[in-house]
């Protein structure tokens, strides 16, 4: 937890991306930290769900005539304030850092280490977000014209509230630095099949791309990896109409591969997505091995960055 | 025009005898591991990693190590963004079963009541201290200065709290909020209303500001005493000093507690800030944090406490002497649990 104060004189760009967390294995592994925008949805949601709750029991206590119209208001403030204070402190505690609107939209809190979630972290977490944003909210809503000093003071901390996870490189509330916590992606892992085990890509004669190595030698993983999002495409069901604009597409692509590599042979249409998978399979197998050897190439720049150097 | 894609002038290093690319034989070779290890996230994301069976538990530590052995070498050898991505996603989702799974939850209640909650009270007895008397010496300076000059009641005591119990007020009046019998609240309501009322915003703003180098939370809870003088005086003033007390007790003792128990941990997250000793501002306020939450939580359940009572039973009770032993038995019964709980048994 404690951090030695010389840590802190490193210059930025030293510092690992809050994105990696490293393992015990010595392996960094990526936990994307969550933004603002998708953590506000979360809380959004929840609230939705905290005060449905509310509505029913304030209804459940209306008909068990437990209300008046005087002490309405009362009740009602301390229905949600009691059931949203426990809400997120036990869906947290029971699902480890997941209250149901973060379940949703698949983001998790975590320790900021990397280890679990102790029961004290939930509890801070969770009443830091009262004093940050729910009791100046409540309270800006309850005050008037009469007190402008109060409501811009509680706007203002609200704000303030907002600012602090903007300029957190692990986008942390006050709550998550005090507790040790930060929100992330929940990873979804999906196993996509591997396009060079397919049979190799034949023309529609029966033919095969040959290509050499000097041909292979102008792109970098960058183009090699956006030409793999281009080819998955074609795994997705769609419309016809985004088929032919996903062809088009394809035989633009081609053409430019075409000319930048010298590829001499005009390809005929029917033969262009096999074009592209031959050239996809040869570019990632010589890639690979250049990587193999020492030297990765981030780009169609490798060169020019390597003579630079 | 009849030759494999491998055997394009570059020797064909990263094929194998089959043909096939080197990262893609690796994928091959260990995708039914993975998928394993994907099994058994799913399960024990689903149960818990302590209700699992003793072989899948341990499948799980073995198959996640051979699984980040499996990223680090994709990373080098393969240029294949859907078995990094499905790597990446993998195993950062088995690293959090594995190491980050989730703590047991039984007698957590139980626990905090028997053994943590006092036992961070007793810690912090210094800051609650410190609560206390700026409650006190706010009480104090209220009191003498009402002694003083009257007019000083009407800039320490907030219009609507004071319910027209000011200086001008007739004994009679006075007398007739203390012994009220029929009030226009009750029950639920009251106990809602009560629970709202000014002392718990009080009790919640003192923590919460504490942060700020002390000096809101304790500028509040003086305050807080000056206003409880005041009053106190008024009523002395008149001759019905120990009726107000009496009135006073019933919650009073209880809510005042946890005012300045929350106060204590106000100012006990404020004094990190303010002296961090050895440790980094960020660190020690986390380290004070734990107490200090402990003493949040106490201070929550003496305001629902003193909700109650001044909801339901000061109404109830109307003679003297029996509010001062319900108020007082309640204090000592806080005390001692804040002396006796949670000690180890020698």
């Amino acid at each position: 937890m404690s951090r030695p104060s010389l840590k802190r004189s490193r210059r930025r760009k030293d510092r690992p991306s809050p994105d990696t967390l490293m393992s015990p294995e010595g392996v960094p592994l990526t936990l994307r930290v969550a933004g603002i925008g998708v953590r506000l949805s979360a809380q959004i949601i929840d609230v939705v769900i905290t005060f449905t709750a509310v509505v029913c029991v304030m209804i459940l206590l209306g008909l068990l005539n437990l209300t008046t119209p005087q002490t309405l208001y009362a009740i009602g403030a301390m229905a949600f304030f009691l059931i949203r204070i426990p809400y997120y402190i036990v869906t947290e505690l029971v699902w480890n850092g997941q209250t149901l609107g973060k379940r949703m939209l698949k983001i998790k809190v975590i320790g900021h280490d990397g280890r679990s979630l102790t029961t004290h972290a939930v509890v801070l977490r969770n009443l830091m977000k009262e004093a940050e944003v729910f009791l100046p909210g409540t309270l800006l809503f309850t005050l008037n014209a009469a007190t402008p000093l109060l409501s811009l003071l509680s706007f203002g901390w609200i704000v303030m509230a907002f600012l602090i996870p903007l300029f957190s490189p692990h986008r942390q509330r006050l709550g998550d630095m005090l507790a040790g916590t930060h929100v992330i992606h929940l990873p979804v892992p999906v196993l996509l099949k591997d396009l060079v085990r397919e049979a190799p890509a034949k023309t529609a004669a029966g033919g095969k791309f040959v290509f050499l190595a000097h041909q292979l030698d102008h792109y970098g993983a960058f183009e090699l990896q956006t030409l793999e999002g281009i080819l998955r495409v074609e795994e997705r069901q769609m419309a016809t109409a985004t088929y032919n604009h996903h062809r088009k597409t394809m035989a633009e692509i081609l053409e430019k591969i075409r000319r930048k590599i010298g590829y001499a042979d005009p390809v005929r249409p029917a033969d262009h997505p096999a074009f592209l998978k031959a050239f996809y399979a040869a570019q990632r197998a010589h890639l690979e091995q250049r990587q193999l050897f020492g030297d990765r190439r981030a780009d169609k720049h490798h060169a020019v960055a390597g003579n630079k150097r | 025009m009849d030759q494999t894609v491998g055997t394009t002038g570059f020797g064909g290093a990263g094929f194998g005898s089959t043909g096939v690319l080197r990262s893609a034989r690796f994928r091959a070779e260990r995708e039914a591991d993975w998928r394993t290890l994907e099994k058994l996230v799913t399960e024990a994301e689903r149960k818990g990693l302590h209700r699992m069976e003793f072989a899948a538990a341990r499948d799980l530590a073995a198959c996640y190590r051979r699984a980040t052995t499996s990223l680090a070498i994709a990373r080098e050898i393969s240029l294949d963004r859907a078995l990094l991505d499905y790597l990446e996603a993998l195993t950062a989702r088995a690293y959090l079963c594995v190491y980050a799974p989730q703590e047991r939850l039984g007698g957590l209640v139980r626990r905090f009541f028997t053994a943590s909650a006092p036992q961070a009270m007793r810690r912090s007895w210094f800051f609650i201290v410190i609560g206390f008397l700026c409650m006190g010496l706010g009480a104090l300076t209220g009191y003498l200065l009402y002694f003083e000059n009257e007019a000083w009641y009407f800039v320490f005591m907030p219009a609507e709290l004071a319910g027209g119990r000011t200086p001008e007020a007739t004994t009679g009046y006075l007398r007739s909020v203390i012994y009220d019998t029929n009030p226009d609240q009750s029950g639920l309501g009251a106990f809602a209303t009560f629970l709202f009322s000014h002392n718990t915003r009080i009790a919640i703003f003192v923590f919460g500001l504490g942060v700020f180098l002390c000096a809101p939370a304790i500028i509040l809870t003086f305050y807080n005493g000056i206003s409880l003088g005041a009053i106190m005086a008024l009523h002395v003033d008149r001759g019905l000093g120990w009726d107000m007390g009496g009135w006073l007790s019933v919650h009073g003792v209880t809510e005042l507690s946890a005012i300045c128990i929350a106060c204590g941990g106000g100012v006990q997250l404020g004094a990190a800030i303010l002296f961090p000793g050895a440790f980094s501002r960020r660190a020690a306020l986390q380290r004070a944090g734990r107490d200090a939450v402990k003493l949040a939580l106490v201070a929550a359940v003496m305001l629902l406490v003193a909700a109650l009572l001044e909801g339901f039973l000061r109404q109830l009770v109307q003679d003297m002497t029996t509010r001062y032993a319900i108020g007082w038995g309640v204090g000592a019964l806080w005390l001692t649990w804040l002396l006796l709980a949670g000690r180890a048994r020698a």
